[in-house]
């Protein structure tokens, strides 16, 4: 029941704070997101389950209800945690609560619509990781997009509504093609299955009951549907050529938005990914294995050009993420336990360490009402703790040993240099090289906007940060530490989840 | 062994120090300086206690940490590996790092500097990776702590940050050695591919399984399970693995063609200079390949390489020291030359010679480098040697000490770098006279003694003799005690380190004298001089030719003398001129570094930059064109039938079918990819 508690915790803070004045938002707000964080923390230390949540693994936290019938489909309320989604879920609860603790200094307007639609907003991103019902999922995976529209919408920058409806409509569309790939599983698996619960549905699918569907051959409908499903995720991670909302969105959401989208929401695709593509359709993403790789590492290396040609560093963490996500796909084609593990591990990681710059700028941003790289320098005297935030998250961003991004690439690239699905390891070797890329945009920004003689063209005064500003830096800072110098803090439990997935790929 | 159980502690003490001067620092008396100073004290302690347990024959090589536990095969894990080879470099790093700490009172705090916890928690990390780098016992633990490293040298070449060029410099170091550590990183985990272990020593270790894989397929039976990529067999695959290592190796310790960083690099203060050049970050690269040497020894085409490179770098840094102005400048490109001898020897089969030298080095190197440092102070912050002359008798402890350092590294009887490098280049000699390649590499190794013997003579006289040549020279700033302490030990240990290991001593006389020799045979097998020796000779192919080491001796060292003799010559007297004028259009060259960092310059901002605009302007212009344009096509067409929503996603939709139906068509055409 702690999942059930865990996201009505989220709706209730959020009816809560819709309805309370402006004026006590703030404090109400951060205070209904402890609920949930101190949930999900009791949830990973009586964290309990083996093996993948799809492939038949004892479930932590399991509730299946039966829930409403529907031409001779059953749908329930089927929820639960294996390794992969009880990190995730954590991840989710913490940077949620230091995405309201950044928003104290910027948001002033319209406060309790703010913090009520980020709460909401978090129901929805743990939904996402919990159910495993299709129906139930994908009505958290569209109830995202609502609070998500209208933050960017209503908070955002000069061109928000633009921004907002590009990314509304992307989204959605790709939601429409997903919705599509998959019904054409279900309806091709006809009588084998009874329900429309996701890891019988896997189950199903692994063993081969794909019958076929108008004189179409179960093997063309598996291609076509992991098509589908591949092209609706690669929108939400994104992967070039998908990948334009994503800048335009980053750059006009306020930024705790900005933290959460980097943070969570780009990691609901390749949490889909890992569990449709790589899990229910691990034949064909095997038999495609390079062309996939092959996408990956134009992601990485395009995703980190791209960033170096930007002069606004939200852009610059926002090309970045593109980038990092590339990794992630690398990893789970990979089929190996470093590979998917370190996937996994990636999107963790890259949730941490995405927030922390995008909370860095935001402070930045707060205080100089500018971000781009021309216009200050000389930042570090006025600002110390959040350069020195800046500053490690960066080095930690371009994978410095001891922070979580040098375990999560390192992994990556260990589980994909000799896999057997991608065969040649020229492809990991030429990723691998966005680890110099990346060196090179984030020196350039730090050395231009934090060092030099103190200039700035907006005029603007500058001091410390406040307490509230300097706690989520903090914070992150901690958190990448610690699962960067004990990996096994998260990569325990990612492991034992990881390992049915690629057991006997050869 | 009790002594083993405190190992970490060396690397924890200054670790220890970077965070009390990070937390507390701007609490304490002088910036924290006084924890730094105890810790690398510390370190030194237990470092001298390591060496003498091994010494005393013991060695250690065991995971303390697990850091990924992943089962037998998979698991990644942080260890300690104490053998002579470790311990001797410890007690380097640890005495070095300490003498910096000591140095930097006196150096730093006469500035009324700002910023001295960060600039004392940078040097606590420094030592603290540098001493974690050396006690790793595999190459990805010894990755981690390269990386770190690697950070370290951004933070305290940067340490003014306030003015445009440190931090500028900063960025060139890292990105510099971090293109270097890319080849490293792929070089690392291609090691775990291929073998399945990263262990420097033991029978499980990557050197150890390398060896057996290839002693069986010389016999034709399987050997060692190893796997192997790209269709080779395991020589040549070995060979990739070691010169994708070698590309780490080539960034930290300043090799042609990733040298360009290291001048830059001199805008850090100079304490950090002595640090990163004598024991920390360019010994790394050194130290790594004769740490997995067992590895090297096996692949005869890398080792020729190595000596190349370091034979080439030699001579070509050299060369450039001859035109510098600037005291630091010299001693930044006489590194880079200095690395190439131990890189040259190690490439050449010496073993020892390397090693030696990476000693001698160290001391005379930190020597050097502090005496400048004082120099500096003296001079009121002056680099320039035009600006000097004449220090001779303001600051008589600084000159002795600094001719002591400035003999050395020309290489002059009996300081301590002619011993080393006299080894250096017989070793290379005497394996060159059965290998062309090896040969050629002796060869410019031989013509880089004269040259530094000039160099350097060049430095001193300018700097310490003559005339005073500005105010600040007639009348200097005076130095304390913590400039002049350190300068005392390592100046004597520029004039003594050198006995260590009279290799042709022994040779001729039959005495044994040469204790560094010894100090590397056993006890742990796997890492043994015997062992190495055996693999230079049984796998490398490599022939040493009967010759008596005087010869060589003698004409090296007249080399260096007639160097030093004609700079002295040229540039001694009240009014010295600069006779480097009269190589005309060569001084050009040799002034602008040959043009190294205007290419790469041009790699990194000509061109890639250049790449990236572009692809934000195909990204802009032609991706998110397609995007837009279908969107506001449809908002049009939608507006006018009242169906905007709709008309939106119809259109979106059809764009993604149509290219779903071409990645189909694509995906049908191509069926069998790759």
């Amino acid at each position: 029941m702690l999942i059930e508690l865990l996201i009505g915790l989220c709706l209730l803070g959020a009816l809560v704070v819709f309805t309370l004045p402006d004026r006590y938002v703030p404090t109400a707000a951060l205070t209904a997101s402890l609920f949930p964080l101190v949930t999900s923390f009791v949830m990973l230390a009586g964290f309990d389950a083996s093996g993948n949540a799809f492939l038949g693994g004892e479930l932590a936290y399991e509730t299946t209800v039966r829930w409403i019938e529907l031409a001779g489909l059953t749908i329930n309320w089927h929820v639960g945690l294996d390794g992969i989604s009880m990190p995730l879920l954590v991840l989710t609860t913490v940077l949620t609560t230091l995405a309201i603790l950044t928003a104290w200094t910027p948001i002033d307007a319209r406060r309790s619509q703010f913090y009520g639609l980020v709460l909401f907003l978090e129901a929805g991103l743990l939904g996402v990781f919990a159910v495993l019902d299709f129906f139930a999922w994908l009505v958290f995976w569209e109830a995202v997009l609502v609070p998500m529209y209208l933050l960017i919408g209503i908070w955002g920058g000069p061109r928000r509504k633009y921004a907002a409806i590009k990314f509304f409509v992307y989204t959605n569309v790709a939601t429409l093609v997903l919705f599509v790939g998959f019904f054409a599983l279900v309806f091709g698996l006809g009588d084998s299955i009874s329900s429309l619960d996701m890891p019988a549905i896997a189950q199903a699918l692994r063993n081969d009951q794909l019958g076929s569907l108008g004189g179409v051959a179960p093997g063309t409908i598996k291609l076509a549907a992991f098509v589908a499903l591949f092209a609706g995720f690669a929108v939400k991670v994104p992967l070039v050529p998908f990948h334009t909302w994503l800048p335009d969105a980053h750059v006009e959401a306020p930024t705790p938005v900005s933290i959460v989208l980097a943070g969570v929401l780009l990691k609901m695709g390749t949490y889909a990914f890992l569990r449709f593509n790589f899990t229910m359709l691990a034949d064909v993403a095997r038999q495609y294995a390079q062309l996939i790789a092959l996408l990956a590492v134009v992601s990485v290396v395009y995703g980190a050009l791209l960033a170096l040609a930007q002069q606004d560093l939200k852009r610059i963490v926002a090309y970045s993420s593109i980038s990092s996500m590339g990794y992630v796909l690398l990893g789970l084609v990979a089929y190996t336990v470093y590979g998917v593990g370190g996937a996994t591990f990636q999107m963790i990681s890259h949730g941490l360490l995405s927030g922390l710059l995008f909370a860095c700028v935001g402070v930045i941003y707060n205080t100089t009402h500018t971000r781009m790289v021309g216009d200050m320098s000389g930042l570090a005297d006025r600002m110390p703790i959040t350069t020195g935030a800046f500053v490690a998250g960066a080095f930690g961003y371009m994978g410095l040993p001891f922070m979580s991004g040098f375990a999560a690439e390192f992994f990556v690239f260990r589980g994909a240099f000799g896999s057997p699905t991608i065969g040649s390891p020229l492809l990991t070797a030429v990723a691998m090289f966005g680890i110099v890329i990346v060196a090179g945009y984030l020196l350039y920004a730090m050395q231009r906007t934090l060092f030099g003689e103190f200039r700035l063209d907006t005029d603007y005064e500058v001091g410390r940060a406040r307490l509230h500003d300097a706690v989520p830096l903090l914070v992150l800072l901690a958190f990448t530490i610690a699962i960067g110098s004990a990996p096994d803090l998260a990569f325990g439990m990612i492991r034992e989840a990881v390992g049915p997935l690629v057991e006997g790929v050869s | 062994m009790a002594a083993f159980d405190y190992a970490p502690a060396i690397a924890v003490l200054p670790l220890a120090s970077f965070v009390i001067a990070l937390v507390a620092g701007r609490y304490m008396p002088k910036g924290g300086a006084f924890a730094g100073i105890l810790a690398t004290g510390g370190s030194l302690v237990l470092s001298a206690w390591m060496a003498f347990a091994v010494a005393g024959g013991d060695t250690y090589n065991e995971s303390l940490y697990t850091f990924v536990d992943a089962g037998e095969e998979l698991s990644l894990h942080l260890g300690v590996l104490i053998d002579p080879l470790s311990a001797m470099m410890l007690v380097i790093v640890s005495l070095v790092a300490f003498l910096v700490h000591v140095f930097s009172l006196g150096y730093m705090n006469d500035e009324g500097e700002t910023g001295l916890p960060r600039y004392y928690a940078g040097l606590g990390l420094f030592s603290a990776s540098m001493l974690g780098f050396v006690l790793a016992d595999n190459l990805f633990m010894a990755f981690m702590f390269f990386e770190m490293v690697g950070l370290c040298s951004w933070l305290l070449i940067g340490f003014w940050f306030r003015d445009a060029a440190p931090p500028s410099a900063a960025k060139k170091a890292f990105l510099v050695t971090r293109f270097g550590d890319y080849f490293f990183l792929v070089g690392v985990v291609a090691v775990f591919a291929t073998f399945g272990t990263a262990a420097f020593a033991g029978a499980e270790s990557f050197p150890t399984i390398a060896e057996e894989a290839l002693a069986g397929g010389s016999e034709g039976a399987g050997g060692a399970a190893v796997t192997t990529f790209f269709g080779l067999d395991p020589g040549a695959w070995f060979a990739v693995i070691a010169l994708l290592i070698l590309g780490g190796v080539i960034g930290k310790s300043a090799q042609f063609p990733l040298h360009t960083w290291l001048p830059d690099a001199m805008e850090g203060p100079t304490p950090v200079s002595a640090l990163i050049h004598a024991a920390t970050m360019v010994a790394a690269g050194v130290y790594l390949v004769a740490r997995i040497y067992g590895f090297y020894a096996l692949l005869p085409t890398v080792l020729a390489v190595v000596a190349f490179v370091g034979g080439f770098t030699a001579l070509f840094a050299a060369t450039m020291a001859l035109v510098k102005n600037e005291i630091k400048q010299v001693l930044a490109y006489s590194t880079i030359s200095q690395y190439g001898y131990m890189m040259l020897a190690l490439g050449a089969g010496g073993y020892v010679a390397a090693t030696f030298h990476l000693m001698t080095h160290a001391f005379f190197k930190a020597l050097l480098f502090l005496g400048a440092g004082a120099v500096i102070i003296a001079m009121h912050h002056g680099e320039d040697m035009w600006e000097m002359g004449g220090l001779r008798k303001k600051m008589p402890v600084t000159y002795w000490t600094f001719l002591a350092g400035s003999l050395a590294l020309a290489g002059i009887f009996p300081f301590a770098g002619f011993w080393s490098k006299d080894e250096v280049l017989y070793e290379a000699l005497v394996h060159g006279l059965n290998d062309p390649l090896l040969l050629g590499a002796y060869a410019m190794g031989l013509a880089a003694v004269f040259v530094t013997g000039f160099y350097t003579f060049r430095m001193v006289v300018l700097t310490f003799h003559g005339k005073p040549r500005s105010d600040v020279a007639r009348d200097p700033h005076g130095v304390g005690w913590n400039v002049k302490f350190p300068l005392v030990v390592l100046g004597a240990l520029a004039v003594v380190a050198g006995f260590l290991n009279m290799a042709p001593v022994a040779e001729l006389t039959g005495l044994h004298v040469d204790y560094l020799h010894q100090w590397f045979v056993g006890p742990l097998e796997a890492t043994s001089l015997e062992t190495y020796e055996g693999l230079i000779e049984e796998r490398a192919g490599y022939e040493a030719a009967e010759l008596s080491p005087l010869l060589p001796a003698a004409v090296s060292l007249a080399l260096a003398l007639a160097g030093a003799g004609l700079a002295v010559v040229l540039y001694r007297g009240a009014e010295p001129t600069e006779h480097t004028d009269r190589l005309g259009s060569a001084k050009r060259v040799l002034a602008s570094n040959y043009y190294q960092d205007e290419y790469q310059v041009w790699l990194a901002e000509g061109l890639t930059a250049r790449v990236a605009r572009a692809a934000d302007t195909f990204d802009q212009g032609i991706i998110d064109g397609v995007v837009n344009g279908t969107g506001s096509v449809s908002l049009l067409s939608g507006s006018r039938v009242r169906r905007i929503q709709t008309g939106v996603v119809s259109n979106y939709a059809a764009l993604l079918t149509l290219g779903l139906v071409a990645l189909l068509v694509v995906l049908g055409v191509t069926g069998g990819w790759f």
